[in-house]
């Protein structure tokens, strides 16, 4: 007979940034009897999962989850939606776009289909997504689609960004409302039982607190995680060039539906247009002096000089201790996949729940996982890499036997190999690599079919996109609508 | 246009059976002008002529090829199949049907069997199939395509059964429609390039010689190419799926009712298929040689099947396992020649149709292979086998019966590491591995594990929180839901002649 495991009572999340107060929520929704506390280490400057606000498409889904509504992301925390990433010069004279989702056909399998697995689950992506949200970028057309949207607007999927003061604000009121605790202070020490099971941490001012699991999003700090008797740290610097991230002073508030990544002789720039404020973030080199490269931001003053060794923690859940966002996983912010990957983290804890005490097996199913997500992303930031003119600046770096083969396989054979837990889906996958400029070999099928399937293929596609810029008003319209309704 | 047009490869296909016409058919159809196909078969040799219960995924195989699946269904005799009933598996006495479908939704980001698990300890949740519309469905014998909208209705899928003895040549007009050169012989002899070792030709009995760039070996289990000349190793599988013959025997329908199922029932050295067709039912055992003999096997399937006997019992003879590389030089194995499963889980033709499918991805445009190309295929179909290996044997080690002595070797037998992980993670907290590449995710390993009474020894907390008054309600609610839309289903038989006119010959 089964039993069900006794129920988390007391869950400590060290660490009251966006991701820490999140985390807090979704535990406390999952298991509310239990007392969640949030530990208000002081703010890591480091942690970018924590700086940066904005992810990708996954953490709507995560959001809708959570009960965190978008419409309320919009109204309080000046939230506002990327369709694309406009990228330049990754190749050189090259300048393209990369976007979200599946193709249509994929979402609309059956549920049955999706599960099962059944249908084509063919690595070639004869089509790419996206070309719906260029039309609209480029009119300056959108609203987000509602439910049972009738429009091909249903088919556009897109990121947020937002206002991180005010969407942990939100958070956390939120959280307050449901009981969420909040204790302020440092982590000095932990406290474990012979076994290596954490019981208890100690904070600096004496304070001592007790519980069954711990939730590390304290940033690259690490305010438990450091104290394990045992860190073993996967080390990505030969993958990965960035030494240190330059993030300028935002300037003033844009309404765009696209963001940007330009390679430039320094590194790469990538701007956020933020409703509260444009930034652009510098990813510097190794050799490189931060402060001169920073020079090609025009004058204006970095806010910030984040140091980075990139690198991911090869179990990142330890004992009765799980880590997650920048305190398990450090690289560069470019392509978002920072809070991205922190929200996934995140999501495999929840499936993963433990009961009072933790399953070995259950915890090596999570580390299997998370391992695999983490070096999900690494690839995927070494598609950047592999671009001609990153390659040229940033130098040649080591790819890992499955990034070689996606390259491989896509340049002769447009084909991009199937990955578990991959931080993109394929055709998102085709999506950036066109947007980087690195070209694909023609598939097959596709060549043997000729341009016959294409002809009939665009009359249908400029049909759809006439059909979503009717469905779309202009986007700062839209907001006004939304932000100061209309009386009555 | 480009003019670097590259010359179209010539492949050869050698075989005529189920894997042979598939190729043959789909890289015609789906490679034209890059792939010209001959297929050489030889009638005294004949095919195998087994192989009649599918998986879903052929559906996808059948509409990629644009062949309308109603002509389809006609010409192989095919009737629908909603999952397979396993009988006396986990104990004498029990059954199960692994549905192709789920189980309830998860609630609250939690599976809903941890919830069914929860509701068991005071034996108030009945058995977890009540839970699935598709066995709902199948028990009633009732059948209706599944909606494409995200209801409950679209929470199951389906395959076909058919006579294998007609998919074959179905295929074949349909390659021929599309290209395909057909040539009737044995073949004697295999040419080499002496440097490559690459195969240059076929020569058949009377001396006509084949040329081609590339081969598929489709010979069936003598794998002329893959095996006898190339010697690929053989990865042997016996130590965990000892059932090496099988007898199979045609019968006649007993019952007004065509079960939209497969059944499998153990048996005392392995176990038998019962797949009703059209206008048959295809019964074969599956047995171990180690533990019965041939004619003793035979015996049994006839005392086994019901139905008036419509042929004797013919034996057939196997090893589990796969090549370690089904594709090398320039030689790919597709179907029996590449490995064996047996087909407890109906898995051999989704196998070919896999292989196949790699095969168009990976095709060597021109004719120069890529060694690359090469690995990764090989990387594919091993992971695909691997996966299905895991899931059959758990089929055999998850059970309490110590009845016989092939129960006795299987319930003890050392498993796999990559199996006994899973059967661990599952024991200890009720939690299935996840993938999303191969076969089988979640809901067929529970439909297997509580099916054969392998109950976890704890699950999740989280299934503890709602009151249990409310959960028995929901619980309640899902499984009238299911009821009454099953019940408006019209019965499997009668929507086949409904639809006899576009379906069925003779249901
Ligand atoms: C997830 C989360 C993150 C937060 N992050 C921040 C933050 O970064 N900065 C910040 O200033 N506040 C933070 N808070 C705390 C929250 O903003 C404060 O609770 C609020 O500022 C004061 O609220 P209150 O007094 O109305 O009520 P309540 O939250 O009801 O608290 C009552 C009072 O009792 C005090 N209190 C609670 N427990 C103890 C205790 N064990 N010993 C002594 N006193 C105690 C509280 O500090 C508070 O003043 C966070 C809260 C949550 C839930
Ligand atoms: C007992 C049993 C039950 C099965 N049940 C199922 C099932 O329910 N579902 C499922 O999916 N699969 C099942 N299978 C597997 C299925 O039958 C095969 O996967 C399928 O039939 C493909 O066979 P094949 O084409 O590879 O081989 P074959 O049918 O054996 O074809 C081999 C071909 O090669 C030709 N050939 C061989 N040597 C030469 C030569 N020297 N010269 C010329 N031609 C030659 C033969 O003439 C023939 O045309 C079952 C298999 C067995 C043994």
């Amino acid at each position: 007979m089964s039993e069900p495991r006794e129920p988390l009572r007391n869950i400590i999340v060290a660490g009251g940034g966006q991701l820490g107060v999140l985390t807090a929520l979704a535990l406390k929704r999952a298991v509310p009897m239990a007392q969640v506390t949030v530990v208000g280490t002081p703010p890591d400057p480091n942690a970018l999962a924590d700086r940066l606000g904005t992810a990708l498409p996954f953490t709507n889904r995560l959001h809708d989850r959570l009960g965190v509504d978008e419409a309320v992301l919009v109204s309080e925390a000046g939230a506002s939606h990327r369709l694309l990433m406009r990228t330049t010069g990754f190749t050189a004279g090259h300048e393209g776009f990369a976007a979200y989702g599946a193709l249509p056909e994929t979402k609309l399998r059956s549920r049955f289909a999706r599960e099962w697995g059944g249908g084509s689950r063919s690595g070639s992506a004869q089509q790419t997504v996206g070309s719906l949200a260029e039309a609209l970028v480029a009119s300056g057309r959108f609203r987000p689609p509602g439910p049972g949207e009738s429009t091909p607007l249903a088919e556009v999927d897109y990121a947020l960004r937002w206002n991180v003061g005010a969407y942990r604000s939100l958070l956390i009121g939120r959280a307050q409302k449901m009981g969420v605790q909040y204790v302020e202070g440092e982590v000095a020490s932990l406290e474990a039982d012979a076994d290596g099971t954490v019981s208890a941490i100690g904070l600096t001012g004496g304070q001592v607190l007790g519980a069954e699991l711990f939730v590390d999003c304290s940033g690259t700090r690490g305010a438990l995680v450091s104290r394990l008797p045992r860190l073993e740290w996967n080390d990505w610097s030969a993958y990965l060039p960035v030494r240190a991230v330059v993030l300028e002073r935002p300037g003033r508030g844009v309404l765009a539906l696209e963001d940007h990544a330009a390679m430039t002789e320094e590194g790469w720039v990538v701007g956020h247009a933020a409703r509260d404020g444009h930034q652009r973030i510098l990813g510097v080199r190794d050799s490189a002096d931060p402060a001169q490269a920073a020079d090609v931001l025009g004058g204006s003053a970095p806010v910030a000089v984040v140091p980075l060794s990139p690198g991911a923690m090869a179990t990142p859940w330890q004992g009765n201790v799980v880590a997650l966002g920048d305190a398990a996983a450090r690289f560069e912010p470019l392509g978002f996949l920072n809070l991205d990957l922190a929200h996934r983290q995140l999501d495999l804890l929840l499936e993963l729940l433990p009961g009072r005490e933790v399953d070995a097996r259950e915890r090596g199913e999570f580390n299997r996982r998370a391992e695999l997500m983490a070096e999900g992303v690494r690839d995927t930031l070494g598609l950047y890499y592999a671009a001609l003119e990153a390659e040229r600046v940033y130098g040649r770096l080591e790819r890992s036997p499955a990034l070689e083969n996606l390259l491989d396989q896509y340049a002769r054979r447009g084909r991009i190999p199937h990955s578990e837990e991959g931080a993109l889906m394929n055709e998102e996958i085709v999506s950036l690599l066109a947007a980087l400029g690195i070209e694909g070999g023609e598939i097959p099928v596709s060549r043997a079919e000729g341009a016959q399937g294409m002809h009939a293929a665009q009359g249908a596609f400029a049909a759809k996109v006439d059909a979503a810029l009717a469905a779309s008003p202009p986007y700062a319209e839209w907001l006004q609508s939304v932000l100061a309704p209309a009386p009555g | 246009m480009s003019d670097t047009s590259p010359r179209p490869v010539r492949v050869v296909v050698l075989g005529g059976g189920t894997a042979g016409w598939m190729t043959a058919a789909a890289t015609a159809k789906l490679l034209p002008g890059l792939a010209e196909v001959h297929l050489v078969e030889s009638e005294d040799i004949g095919i195998v002529g087994v192989g009649e219960a599918t998986l879903p995924h052929i559906r996808g195989f059948v509409e990629r090829l644009g062949i309308d699946e109603a002509a389809f269904m006609k010409a192989t005799h095919a009737t629908y199949k909603l999952g397979i009933d396993f009988r006396d598996f986990g104990s004498i006495g029990t059954s199960y049907i692994h549905p192709f479908g789920s189980f309830g939704e998860p609630v609250a980001g939690v599976g809903f069997h941890h919830y069914w698990l929860e509701l068991e300890r005071s034996g108030k949740a009945g058995p977890l199939d009540q839970y699935s519309f598709a066995v709902a469905a199948a028990k009633a014998n009732r059948f209706a395509p599944p909606a494409m909208d995200g209801s409950l209705a679209s929470s199951y899928g389906y395959a076909y059964q058919f006579d294998a003895t007609l998919f074959g040549p179905f295929m074949r007009d349909f390659g021929l429609a599309n290209g395909v050169t057909r040539t009737e012989g044995r073949v004697t002899e295999v040419e080499r390039d002496s440097e490559s070792g690459d195969v240059t030709a076929l020569v058949l009995e009377n001396g006509t010689r084949i040329e081609g760039d590339l081969f598929v070996d489709c010979s069936g289990f003598r794998a002329l190419l893959l095996g006898d000349t190339l010697d690929e190793e053989w990865e042997d599988w016996t130590h965990w799926l000892p059932c090496d013959r099988a007898a199979a025997m045609p019968c006649a329908h007993v019952r007004e009712e065509i079960e939209p199922y497969t059944t499998a029932s153990a048996m005392p050295a392995g176990w038998r298929w019962r797949i009703p067709l059209q206008h048959r039912i295809g019964n074969g055992y599956v047995f171990a040689s180690a533990f019965i003999s041939e004619d003793e096997a035979c015996e049994a399937i006839i005392g086994a099947a019901e139905g008036t006997q419509l042929a004797d019992p013919r034996v057939l003879r196997f090893r589990p396992g796969r090549r370690s590389r089904s594709w090398s030089h320039n030689v790919i194995g597709v179907g029996l020649a590449s490995g064996f499963l047996e087909p407890l889980e109906s898995t051999s033709i989704y196998l070919a149709q896999m292989a196949i499918t790699y095969l168009v991805e990976l095709f060597p445009v021109g004719g120069k292979i890529d060694p690359r190309d090469r690995d990764e295929f090989n990387r594919l179909v091993d992971l695909e086998y691997d996966r299905v290996r895991d899931f059959l044997i758990l089929h055999y080690n998850a059970t309490t019966r110590d009845d016989s002595e092939f129960w006795d070797h299987v319930r003890t037998m050392e498993v796999p590491d990559s199996l006994a992980g899973k059967m661990e993670l599952w024991r200890e907290a009720g939690r299935v591995e996840k993938y999303s590449n191969g076969l089988f995710y979640d809901a067929s390993w529970i439909a297997v594990y509580v099916g054969q009474g392998l109950l976890p020894e704890r699950h999740d907390p989280r299934a503890a929180i709602p009151r249990e008054d409310q959960m028995l309600a929901a619980f309640g609610k899902l499984r009238d839901t299911i009821a009454s839309e099953v019940s408006q289903m019209p019965g499997h038989r009668d929507y086949l002649l409904r639809e006899s006119a576009r379906l069925a010959d003779a249901p």
